[in-house]
């Protein structure tokens, strides 16, 4: 489903983020990007839904290399891919009802279909009955969840978690870990970046770790040491 | 698709609302500018209501009397293309009683007393004269043997008569279009700049959009929508008061004496509905332009 060959990502002159990282990850995985802040796990990501392009090397998304792909073509590639982050990026003017729907109204789908997916996917996250509340109005992890439906909404090939947990305690995380889990029962391939040690630990998935933008781990099941 | 309209429009009353100072700087700024090109075209209008018996280099008008035989006018005719070396015969025109009258309906444009003096009958043909030299003096002394052929009514001269209001007209049409043309730019500048704030205020909502895989032109549209409409407001506001300009001139003028000139300087209603068009046309224009731009250049998240 994704593979990188050889993939180095400076920053300006001289910060390399990522160097010559390779990996290969199938559909329906579940992989932890690990390692501590500025490891290059975000980058790494955003090399992945084209936010950035590499200086060298192929990034390659459901059998395309997307540093090939004219940027015409970049938001058919995003439409594949669901992204969740640390700060939830949530709209604040907005109800949870309305943030999952933002997903599907600014590709263009029609009513119809909005009106009848949104509530799947509520409740998929257990958000049903508070559809119309507002983000403020919402815990940590009940933000999280409202965005981990709107990256859900249009049932991605791909999740991309950016940190999902960084900002809740154990128990919430749990519950995070959780919904992630079942979208990955469902098919679609989980990347998630995190230093958080105990959920990498109480899922034991494969781990990719980083150092100093090298993959110095690549482990089938493992922890996080 | 009609979900997708409906998006752009409630998007683009939004950002409106949010950015109510910023928006009425740009759609007065660019009223302002609109009217004052409406002006220059009003003006530019009003003065060739004076000078239009003189276009086309015209330097001498040799009238003849409503009454005056066949025989005479010829004998005029042959008179003028005597001086081949004075005048440029190939311009030599002469207007006969219907042309006449449809010019001086023109010129009395805002003299209906005069203008009701005249009929097609008994209004003066005319010989329209370009020379060629350029020395005064020479067609002044051709004007003086000219003023004692025999059916000749008058013979005027551009030099006596319009040269000031010629230089005049061409002076005001310089300055104010040069000063539109730099509040055109003030307006594109303010447009592009409101557009670049409510951007700014929505970036969060921008970046989202581009990574849910909304394409650049669905985030696009709302904005250059809402610079166009900031234009097309402008030129609405400077179309009413271009209106009310033109109608306060058009009925101050009446109070001047008949024949004094003054009169003359009124453009048709016909007239004024066409440049009202063309300034809705350059507003539309402005905001379109000042909007892509920001839009197109702000849009990398």
């Amino acid at each position: 489903m994704i593979r990188l060959e050889n993939v180095t990502k400076i920053y300006g002159t001289e910060t390399v983020a990522v160097r010559d990282a390779s990996f290969d990850i199938p559909k329906s995985q579940f992989v932890f990007l690990v390692g501590p802040s500025g490891s290059g796990k975000s980058t790494l990501l955003r090399l992945i839904n084209r936010q950035e392009q590499p200086e060298r090397g192929d990034v390659w998304v459901a059998g395309q290399n997307i540093n090939e792909l004219p940027a015409s073509r970049v938001p058919h590639l995003r439409r594949s891919m669901g992204n969740v982050f640390q700060d939830y990026k949530l709209l604040l003017n907005k109800t949870v009802f309305e943030n999952v729907a933002f997903a599907l109204e600014v590709i263009g789908k029609p009513r119809h279909v909005i009106a009848r997916q949104v509530p799947i996917v509520l409740d998929l996250v257990g958000l049903a009955d508070k559809q119309d509340r507002f983000p403020n109005q919402l815990s940590g992890g009940e933000q999280q969840r409202v965005s981990i439906a709107r990256a859900f909404v249009n049932r991605p090939l791909i999740m991309l978690a950016d940190e999902p947990t960084g900002n809740l305690d154990p128990t919430t995380s749990e519950g995070i870990m959780g919904l992630l889990d079942e979208i990955n029962q469902t098919g679609t391939t989980v990347i998630m970046a995190t230093h958080d040690h105990r959920v990498v630990n109480a899922m034991r998935r494969r781990v990719i770790q980083l150092d100093r933008g090298v993959i110095v781990r690549d482990q089938e099941r493992g922890v996080y040491e | 698709m009609f979900s997708r309209i409906a998006y752009a429009f409630r998007e683009t009353w939004e950002s409106f609302r949010r950015n109510l100072t910023l928006t009425a700087a740009a759609v007065l700024t660019s009223a302002v500018s609109l009217l004052l090109v409406g002006a220059t075209f009003l003006i530019q209008r009003a003065f060739e209501n004076l000078l239009v018996q003189w276009r086309g280099d015209v330097e001498m008008i040799v009238f003849v009397r409503s009454d005056a035989s066949a025989e005479q006018i010829t004998l005029i005719d042959s008179v003028l293309r005597a001086s081949p070396t004075i005048i440029d015969v190939d311009k030599l025109r002469y207007l006969n009683k219907t042309e006449s009258y449809e010019e001086a309906k023109r010129i009395f444009a805002g003299d209906p007393v005069t203008l009701g003096l005249l009929t097609p009958e008994t209004i003066p043909t005319q010989f329209k004269v370009v020379p060629l030299s350029d020395d005064p003096t020479l067609v002044r002394s051709l004007s003086d043997q000219y003023r004692t052929l025999p059916g000749v009514e008058a013979v005027a001269l551009a030099e006596d008569e319009f040269e000031v209001i010629s230089t005049l007209s061409n002076f005001i049409r310089v300055v104010t279009l040069i000063t539109s043309l730099v509040l055109l730019l003030v307006a594109v500048g303010l447009i592009w700049n409101t557009i670049r704030t409510a951007m700014f205020a929505r970036r969060r909502e921008i970046e989202v959009m581009k990574l849910v895989g909304a394409t650049n032109w669905f985030i696009r549209i709302p904005f250059m929508l809402e610079g166009l409409l900031q234009g097309l407001i402008g030129g609405v506001v400077s179309c009413g008061g271009l209106w009310v300009l033109n109608s306060a001139w058009t009925s101050g003028v009446t109070g001047f004496k008949p024949g004094t000139g003054i009169s003359s300087l009124v453009v048709p209603d016909s007239y004024l509905t066409s440049v009202m068009f063309i300034l809705l046309g350059i507003g539309a224009f402005v905001g379109a332009i000042g909007s892509a731009i920001a839009a197109t250049r702000f849009l990398d998240v």
